[in-house]
């Protein structure tokens, strides 16, 4: 800055003020751009879009719509050439259900209002056009009759009872056989190798299979009820398909929707989405049990980290002596919210799952590991030790989130409370926890919000892919603390990268980014919606 | 109370002022309760690390040897071999008998004679892992003899072992019916050699044969030998012949001290010389004393009669005429020994050999040179072999013994230059730090060099830091200088939702969703990044130089809303140059047509030789300053807007402008808490997991090429502790990964604690 007298009325140094401000800028568009890409793909997903009959320059047509346009990947810069992707569907007949085409090999794209999309058990969504049907009774309807949509949006719906009824049957009843019959099998092997009578397990375990033939014959008539109707259809390249509308969830017109009934299938899918169990290697149905484990192990975590963390605090805080160790040790805790995630994941690993999990098999299954293959129960990764290791990872947030409520108490509230005759736990218990209960509630929250998003960790400690049971359901003990779970964000990240075919991904992928994030950031308005409030109080509530 | 005339008070209650004993009790015991709840807490926490180290440590410590009884032989012994369990060792006698002896007392159990129909046994050589002895005969004849063992469980659990011996056909595979002095087989998964020496006018004669292996009718294997050719011919001073497991090459060492290697030609049919060299060539002592091959069979470990010791290897080595070959090439020079070099014995699995110098044994391992373990020898040891499984060993010495130990050596391949030096592997044309855990091969050696990881951790480090310090610091200084109070209300929880946004979903949106948009739109990319600082001083200085009453529309600490829209359009410009400015200066040749092409990565190969991913730095780093920005923001901001508001006051009041002010008032006294809002930053940063795995190729590369990706000591972790086996030297090694993360954030954090309380008390004493 020169010193040289100037007339100017502008401020020195006023355009880095101007730098600063682009500062805040970028920031902030970035915050905003990266929600509104996740929200608009997210929503996107769900959105019944129009669909095309787009013809290419060989000949070929393709049915379904475009779902993006790039430049296509290696071509030069100087002559960029683009391609889109269609949602072609059908991946019995293309193989492939997102394909992508030049651009410069589309002759002409056209709205047909009697294309159909159909969404499917198997082989993933379906464009083609609607020929006849043949309803459960047996009465064939042409598709250009005028009873043929509502008949088929009947049994549609009825075939999604029976394959409701097939679900609880497998589930529930087949599955609790099973694991009797697991039982059973552990029993005989227990009693073969230790010269026990064997007969009655036999005999059970004959009864057992009985039953579960029972059931099964059950389950294939439930189906073969259903598979008398069937839609017959005409792809793109006009052959004709037989489609069982025991495969349909769902089905309907693209081109012929109101503004309302796309809106009724937005939400549908929606519904769908956050209640149905995944199909077709979790690329399409919905994401209930990764929503369940994922609230499931936040909630055990929360359990577990919030009495150790207060009490940690409240130790720090109220009774531990002052002092140079004290100071390295509250360094330290708070340090230890700066250490990678993936760490504690190691750690997890190293001490829940393999040292503590491997002594509680020695100690109380012992016999199921001897009969059992040596399958671990409790020495592999699990619930419990996912829950654990994020307890451990987010008890530095608990306990600096405590210990700073505990330390805004207004000193007045303590005193009086003292001089009222009350001991120091009756003021902790009575005046200064009460007050300090937002506080540590943020706390709380906070930290939840950090272990519903973390991945790194869980990946070692008992996160999978595919699990075939909740870890909370009917059979006894009803929580199962051993069972692996699916989770939010392992779910994304193994769609988006683990997946075989990423295309058909995609589009799942954003949903659940979509829904990872409204959770997290839901958790994280609630933590500061009451921090807020809690200031005020403080405020208001100064002696 | 000497008042007797007036009415007597009251006596006080005590028990109104007595606490109840339960109060008291409970007090005390909440206490107690609260002080043990809070203390095991505090040290299950810190805990973390012991546990950590714990399981470390056990890389870095060496072999533990125990001797086992020794068994007195009962007879002159020439080759010997063990089963899998080391419980019924065998010896060949030379005449070809074999023994098999219990390992508890050295009772022989079973003896078994070779029928030969009148030819005799003349040399004897047994290969312990195949369970295979091979008979020399004395009329220029081969026979094998397969040992199997037959493994029964008594009911008891104990394990019971019968021997099998069976005698294959016999084989003519040499030229010359002379008796056989010597023979050696390898088997390899793509055929079998054998070779014999035997004597011809005095001289030594060395042939080498492939055996091709015929599969009959019924699946019957017959051995069919392949034509024989004389390998060394007119070498008469042929020390030692070193027959490598691969069954292509016989390795020759003459008297004259040179090594002589013979490799089999597909074509001839034969053994050619391919290469002679001469280890310890530079030294003044040039006489090796002992040579011996590794487990894997492309290297070979040489000492000499002072001690010293040389390691060769197979590597792809240049030639003149500029193509490029495999051939024995110096690859370390080991530790001296503390005597002279008498055997030198490869270990099973591992790179380890055992070496008998003096009256020392001792194991080392041949990668990293390092001494496992070291022990007195017994007296006149002759041969020794381990266990498969590495973990006994057994030596035959001269007095007719067989000395044995028990061994315990599960991390032969750590050491601390294992893990940080930079190491040649064999068949490495070059040392190098590597990491490279795992491979389909048997014989593959772990490479777990965290030096590239290291790499990896700070070159994605550095590129989120250069981009997120920039706009992490600028926005703190102006939400906590210039912005509105009211707005800061707003952005202080924006940017701590960003804060908030779990790393799978930014890893997820930088691999899927910007990788892609930064391939094809890079220059447009940089173009948009190049004019953001330009554009922000040049609308600034317009603006100064407006005149007043158009500088007054825009209120102090609304700049930014006004900035908005100019923004926009310009960096709507610049993402619109993008494509010109790439024909401008990045247009190339293509390499084949010859074509002119306007492509930045194209012209990115071809002008710095390095390669161009799609999932590169760039990507990471942009993704990463996603997850570090807000860190950075919120420390910067409360050290700067918690500058004592006198200092600010007083420099306006000294006709400083706002700038001023901040530039030569706020800053230097905010300095440290912005340093350790770097320094949580980087902390960080260097942990960062999920957006490493997801937005890089994670290959474990050291180039600094900013165009591509790398593999970060957390994202290493993540990708391969779920396969890696408990308690293995790969296990433990991702566990020292941990910990060095561990000790790297914490020291980071507590140095950035640290500054942080120091301007703390510095903004009290102000």
């Amino acid at each position: 800055m020169s010193s040289t007298p100037t007339t100017s009325t502008t401020a020195r140094g006023e355009p880095w003020v101007w730098l600063t401000s682009l500062g805040l800028i970028v920031g902030l568009v970035m915050v905003a751009g990266l929600l509104s890409l996740v929200v608009s793909e997210g929503l996107r997903v769900f959105w019944p879009e129009t669909v095309a009959v787009t013809e290419l320059k060989e000949g070929r047509a393709i049915i379904g719509p475009m779902v993006q346009r790039r430049i296509r990947p290696g071509s030069p810069a100087s002559a960029p050439v683009y391609e889109r992707q269609y949602q072609v569907g059908m991946r019995e007949v293309n193989g492939q259900a997102y394909q992508w085409f030049d651009e410069s090999r589309v002759v002409k794209e056209s709205f047909p209002a009697e294309v159909m999309g159909l969404e499917r058990m198997e082989n993933g969504p379906a464009f083609v056009r609607p020929v006849r049907l043949t309803n459960s009774a047996g009465k064939v309807y042409q598709a250009t009759e005028a009873a043929f949509a509502t008949e088929l949006q009947n049994e549609v719906s009825r075939a999604a009872g029976i394959r409701e009824k097939i679900a609880s049957l497998t589930k529930n009843e087949i599955g609790d056989l099973n694991s009797q019959m697991e039982k059973s099998r552990i029993d005989l092997r227990r009693a073969e190798d230790q010269h026990l009578p064997v007969e009655p397990i036999k005999a059970r375990l004959e009864q057992l299979n009985q039953a579960y033939a029972g059931l099964h014959d059950q389950a294939e008539n439930l189906q073969k009820q259903a598979g008398l109707a069937k839609l017959e259809v005409l792809d793109a390249a006009k052959n004709a398909h037989v489609i069982p509308l025991f495969q349909i969830v769902r089905a309907w017109s693209p081109n012929q929707l109101s503004f309302g009934e796309r809106l009724g299938i937005f939400f549908s899918r929606i519904g769908e989405f956050i209640t149905a169990e995944p199909r077709e290697a979790n690329t399409e149905g919905g994401v209930m049990p990764a929503i369940f484990g994922t609230l499931a192990m936040t909630v055990f975590m929360s359990l577990l980290v919030t009495p150790f963390g207060v009490i940690a605090a409240v130790y720090l805080r109220e009774y531990a002596q002052q002092g140079f160790l004290l100071r390295f040790v509250r360094i330290c805790v708070n340090n230890l919210a700066g250490v990678p995630s993936i760490v504690f994941g190691v750690f997890g690993l190293g001490f829940f799952v393999y040292v503590l999990g491997g002594t509680i098999d020695q100690l109380f299954f012992a016999d199921q590991l001897k009969y059992n293959n040596h399958s671990p129960v409790f020495g592999t990764g699990g619930l419990v030790w996912c829950s654990l290791t994020l307890a451990l990872m987010t008890l530095p947030v608990v306990i600096v989130a405590t210990e700073e409520a505990l330390g805004s108490v207004p000193r007045g509230m303590r005193e009086a409370s003292l001089a009222t005759g009350a001991s120091k736990w009756q003021t902790i218990r009575y005046v200064i926890l009460p007050a300090a209960a937002p506080g540590i509630l943020t706390g709380v929250i906070l930290a939840m919000a950090r272990g519903a998003g973390e991945v790194a960790p869980l990946m070692l400690v008992g996160v999978v892919k595919l699990a075939p049971t909740l870890p909370i359901d009917a059979t006894a003990p009803f929580l199962h603390l051993d069972r692996k779970f699916m989770h939010l964000g392992f779910h994304e990240y193994d769609l988006g990268f683990q997946s075989p075919d990423s295309d058909a991904a995609r589009p799942m992928v954003f949903a659940t980014t979509l829904l990872l994030i409204i959770l997290v950031v839901c958790l994280n308005i609630g933590a500061i919606y009451i921090r807020n409030r809690l200031r005020a109080r403080y405020k208001s509530a100064s002696f | 109370m000497d008042s007797s005339d007036k009415k007597p008070l009251q006596p006080l209650d005590e028990s109104r002022f007595q606490v109840s004993p339960w109060t008291l009790r409970v007090d005390t015991w909440m206490g107690r309760l609260i002080s043990f709840g809070g203390i095991s807490v505090v040290l299950a926490v810190l805990g973390m690390l012991v546990f950590l180290v714990w399981q470390v440590v056990p890389l870095f410590t060496g072999a533990k040897v125990t001797s086992q009884p020794e068994l007195r032989l009962p007879a002159a012994v020439v080759a010997f071999g063990e089963d899998e369990y080391g419980a019924l060792p065998f010896i060949g006698l030379a005449d070809g008998t074999i023994k098999f002896l219990q390992s508890s007392d050295g009772a022989v159990t079973e003896t078994w004679t070779p029928e030969l129909a009148g030819r005799h046994v003349s040399a004897v050589r047994a290969y312990s892992r195949q369970g295979l002895v091979l008979l020399g005969l004395d009329d220029g004849s081969v026979q094998f003899a397969k040992i199997t063992y037959r493994v029964e469980f008594t009911s008891q659990g104990d394990r019971h072992l019968s021997p099998q011996v069976k005698l294959e056909k016999p084989l003519t595979v040499g030229k010359l019916t002379s008796p056989v002095r010597d023979a050696w087989v390898a088997q390899s998964a793509n055929g079998s050699l054998v070779v014999l020496q035997q004597e011809l006018n005095g001289h030594p004669v060395l042939t080498a044969t492939r055996l091709l292996e015929r599969k009959g009718l019924g699946g019957r294997v017959t051995v069919i030998p392949g034509t024989p050719s004389v390998v060394a011919e007119g070498v008469t001073d042929i020390a030692e012949v070193l027959v490598p497991s691969t069954a292509d090459t016989v390795l020759v060492r003459r008297r004259s001290h040179e090594v002589l290697v013979y490799n089999y030609n597909e074509n001839t049919e034969a053994f050619a010389l391919t290469q002679t060299f001469k280890p310890f060539a530079n030294t003044a002592q040039p006489e090796i004393s002992s040579a011996g091959l590794i487990f894997g069979n492309v290297s070979a470990v040489f000492a000499n009669r002072q001690g010293a010791q040389e390691v060769w290897s197979l590597y792809p080595q240049k030639q003149p005429d500029g193509r490029s070959l495999r051939r024995w090439g110096l690859i370390h020079e080991g530790e001296t020994l503390p005597g002279v070099p008498q055997g030198i014995f490869p270990a099973e699995g591992n790179k380890c050999y055992l070496v008998v110098a003096g009256d020392r044994l001792q194991i080392r391992n041949m990668t990293t040179g390092s001494l496992r373990w070291e022990g007195p020898a017994p007296k006149g040891v002759q041969q020794v072999i381990f266990s498969r499984n590495y973990e006994r060993f057994t030596a035959l010495t001269s007095e007719g013994k067989l000395v044995r130990w028990k061994l315990e050596d599960r991390y032969p391949e750590a050491s601390w230059s294992t893990f940080f030096g930079k190491i040649w592997y064999e068949g490495a044309t070059e040392p190098a730090y590597t990491w490279q855990s795992s491979s389909g091969s048997d014989e593959f050696e772990a490479k777990y060099s965290l030096v590239p990881l290291f790499y990896g951790t700070v070159k994605g480090t550095f590129y989120a830091l250069i981009f997120a310090l920039p706009i992490a610091l600028l926005s703190a200084i102006y939400v906590s200088q210039f912005l509105r109070p009211e707005y800061r209300n707003i952005v202080k929880p924006v940017m701590e939702i960003m804060a908030s946004l779990p790393s799978v979903v930014l890893g997820f949106l930088a691999g899927l969703w910007l990788a892609p948009l930064v391939d094809t739109h890079l220059i447009s990319i940089f173009c948009v990044i190049l004019i953001l600082a330009p554009l922000g001083l040049l609308v600034g200085a317009i603006w100064a130089g407006l005149p007043q009453p158009w500088r007054r529309q825009v209120k102090p600490g609304l700049e930014f809303v006004w900035f908005l829209p100019i923004l926009a359009i310009f960096v709507t410009l610049a993402w619109q140059l993008g494509p010109w400015v790439e024909s401008l200066l990045f247009t190339v040749k293509e390499g084949q047509t010859g074509t002119a092409i306007v492509d930045f990565r194209e012209w990115w190969r071809q002008v710095s030789t390095l390669g161009y991913d799609a999932r590169n730095c760039l990507v990471v780093g942009f993704a990463m300053g996603f997850a570090v920005i807000p860190l950075i923001f919120t420390i910067a901001e409360d050290a700067l807007s918690n500058v004592p508001q006198s200092l600010v006051s007083g420099s306006l009041a000294l006709g400083a402008s706002r700038w001023q002010t901040v530039w030569k008032v706020v800053l230097p006294t905010a300095l440290s808490g912005i340093i350790s809002a770097v320094m949580i930053g980087f902390g960080r940063a260097i942990g960062e997991t999920m957006i490493v795995v997801m937005a890089t190729g994670n290959t474990a590369i050291m180039e600094a090429n900013p165009f591509s990706g790398m593999r970060t000591l957390s994202a290493n972790i993540a990708v391969e502790l779920p396969e890696a086996p408990a308690g293995q030297t790969h296990y433990r090694t991702l566990f020292l990964g941990a910990c060095c993360l561990f000790i790297l954030t914490f020291v980071i954090n507590t140095l950035a604690e640290i500054l942080r309380q120091r301007v703390r008390d510095r903004y009290k004493v102000i």
